[in-house]
């Protein structure tokens, strides 16, 4: 029944490619004398997100000489999320590495990060405390947004954004990941009611091709944190996010009807006309936001996710 | 599919388990709705066309609700010709609804659908059905080109083409061709209802698959003054919001409610404080000022926007289970 006690523990390491040719047989060189030395068995499920250009008649050569590795390729460029997605989907591994394919991460890191997911975690993220990138439009960037993540969810990793990182297989099957979540694998997989460690692990300045993000995510990642925090925190009881949400609008309504009666004697019918106007506008939100509050229960009732605050685990750990 | 119970299955006209029923390489889907020519004169034209090519193929007409005056000839095609199929729907669908009908009963490899009326000369449709076959597209779209259209026909033409454009990103010069050539996954995986196929090598492309446009001698039988009620272009406008929806933002709504709505609510909070600011600082009384309530009806404007995408966010959510976000192309 439980999975991860197999007698021999498989590992599956997962690597998404978009236009990377330069890197995909050197990568994969590292990855697998990683493999070799890891002394259990292990596969490596390489996943073509779209390329355009030579990666994927690499990844073929590669996976004709190598039985142990799988190349599953996209009809076209789907985002990092979505190859990371179908990589845990094809893993048969009981352990899932993921990483980078740009050569930054470092596969020497993979034996690391099994070590600390043996010590009883079921999410290990790397933390690229030597960070080889450029500081303005990259690592303050995610200094920012690593600790916004932090307050806002309350699963305190240093570097989210790291793709290095390795799971129990059966913890990352379960957490839903869609759109650009790899960014919040950490805290989605508390859905999983993951226990999460992070160690330090190596960076290489990028030597081949170019950073597919840019400095105008950062809008994006906010109102994706907005989502995540809603998703992880409230979505078990969408009326009572809405519900407080429209609190202080309902609060603001009746002190404005409030202080313009107490005000009475100096405002002329005009006056009073706009007060109230803004009053019941302000009512009208409040109303606007738990009729939304309703919906949201609806939605999660006739879902068919349940989130995982409303479950007892289904599978007791045992730990030793 | 729900649609399904709905059909009304002449017996006489359906054969599901005949022993006609061989496999085909070609299904000529037509969907019957709204506007028909002589439908006769479809089948016999096309039906040359497509013998010559050698290729076998069954043709299925997809009746749109039932209308004596299109069954009528269908029945007597149907008598002469048992293996086409048709197909009568109890009541009006839309063509959506009636292509993903006829795509359901068809069985070949490739599906092509043609208009019913002549949109496009019938030899074109073997030069079509070479260009897909050789050049190993997923789908082709005529393409009518050079247009013979009034100028008003081709001003609102045009005006659809660029807000499409526009709106998606893709680059069709005739979208809504009824003329189009495709691969069978191409039609298992699209999901059809509404208006939406008029737009099907635009959900096409955004599937991944790769589309092709081929231009080709537009029928002289095509001309029809094309002035519609003010309510039909409305539709259309619509159906060019839902596309637009569709392809950019099902995945993650709050990108696009949560933006408009912050700047929305921001543009209020702005007025609001300069108005907060002004009474404190003792300039005088703001409760006289329209300015107070625009200002107020902003933010809750905005906050609206957004709490819709926040519970857009939720129904993703709920339902990122059983959807995939990628299509995957090949495994090794």
């Amino acid at each position: 029944m439980d999975e991860s006690r197999k007698l021999s523990p498989y590992v599956s390491i997962v690597v998404p490619f978009y236009n990377e040719e330069e890197c995909v047989g050197a990568l994969y060189k590292k990855v697998r004398r990683v493999g070799e030395s890891l002394g259990m068995p292990y596969e490596v499920v390489f996943v073509d997100d779209g390329s355009r250009d030579r990666t994927y008649d690499i990844l073929q050569s590669i996976r004709k000489q190598d039985p142990l590795v799988r190349v599953i390729r996209f009809r076209k460029n789907y985002g990092q999320t979505a190859a990371m997605v179908a990589g845990f989907d094809h893993a048969r591994g009981d352990i899932i590495v993921s990483m980078d394919g740009d050569l930054q991460n470092d596969p020497a890191d993979i034996p690391l990060l099994l070590a600390k997911l043996d010590e009883g975690f079921d999410v290990v993220c790397g933390w690229r405390k030597n960070r080889q990138d450029k500081f303005l439009t990259r690592r303050l960037p995610s200094l920012i947004a690593n600790w916004i993540i932090g307050q806002v969810t309350g699963v305190k990793i240093h570097d989210n954004g790291c793709s290095l990182k390795a799971y129990r297989s059966s913890t990352i099957k379960k957490v839903p990941l869609y759109g650009e979540m790899h960014r919040f694998i950490p805290a989605m997989s508390t859905q999983a009611d993951a226990r999460i460690a992070e160690i330090v692990v190596n960076h290489h300045p990028r030597r081949f091709g170019t950073s597919k993000y840019g400095i105008s995510r950062v809008w994006r990642v906010l109102l994706d944190i907005i989502t995540v925090k809603m998703i992880t925190g409230f979505s078990a009881r969408p009326m009572l996010w809405f519900g407080f949400m429209s609190l202080p609008f309902i609060l603001l309504a009746l002190a404005t009807i409030a202080t313009s009666a107490m005000g009475s004697a100096e405002l002329v019918p005009d006056e009073w006309t706009v007060m109230y106007t803004v009053a019941f506008s302000f009512f009208f939100l409040g109303f606007h936001l738990i009729g939304l509050g309703i919906i949201g229960e609806l939605t999660m009732r006739t879902g068919d996710f349940v989130p995982a605050q409303s479950l007892v685990p289904a599978v007791q750990r045992k730990d030793n | 599919m729900e649609t399904t119970g709905a059909i009304v299955s002449e017996n006489d006209m359906q054969q599901k388990k005949g022993p006609s029923r061989q496999a085909v390489h070609l299904s000529i889907v037509i969907p019957v709705s709204g506007r028909w020519g002589d439908l006769r004169d479809i089948y016999e034209q096309h039906a040359k066309e497509i013998s010559a090519t050698g290729q076998s193929y069954e043709f299925i007409f997809v009746l749109d609700g039932p209308d004596e005056t299109a069954l009528r000839p269908l029945r007597v095609l149907k008598l002469e010709h048992p293996e086409i199929q048709v197909i009568a729907l109890n009541r009006w669908f839309g063509e959506a609804t009636a292509l993903a009908i006829g795509f359901e009963h068809s069985r070949g490899s490739v599906v092509l659908t043609l208009s019913s009326y002549f949109q496009v000369e019938p030899f074109e449709i073997r030069r079509l059905l070479e260009q897909f076959m050789k050049d190993g597209y997923d789908m082709v779209v005529a393409w009518r080109h050079p247009r013979i259209d009034s100028l008003f026909n081709r001003f609102q033409a045009w005006v659809f083409r660029r807000l499409v454009a526009v709106l998606t990103g893709t680059h069709y010069h005739d979208v809504s061709c009824g003329l189009r050539a495709m691969k069978r996954k191409v039609v298992q995986e699209i999901h059809l209802y509404g208006d939406l196929h008029r737009f099907l090598p635009v959900l096409a492309y955004e599937q991944g698959f790769k589309v092709a446009e081929l231009p080709v001698q537009q029928s002289r039988f095509d001309l029809a003054r094309r002035i519609y009620k003010p309510g039909i272009y409305f539709r259309r406008a619509l159906d060019v919001l839902t596309l637009f929806f569709l392809v950019k933002f099902t995945k993650k709504p709050l990108r696009f409610f949560g933006l408009v709505g912050s700047a929305v609510s921001l543009s209020g909070a702005v007025i609001l404080g300069y108005l907060g600011l002004y009474r404190l600082l003792g300039y005088g009384a703001i409760a006289g000022r329209p300015l107070l309530i625009l200002g107020v009806l902003l933010t809750v404007l905005g906050l609206q926007l957004f709490s819709i995408g926040l519970l857009g966010e939720l129904i993703v959510f709920t339902h990122a289970r059983d959807r995939k976000d990628y299509q995957i192309e090949e495994i090794l």
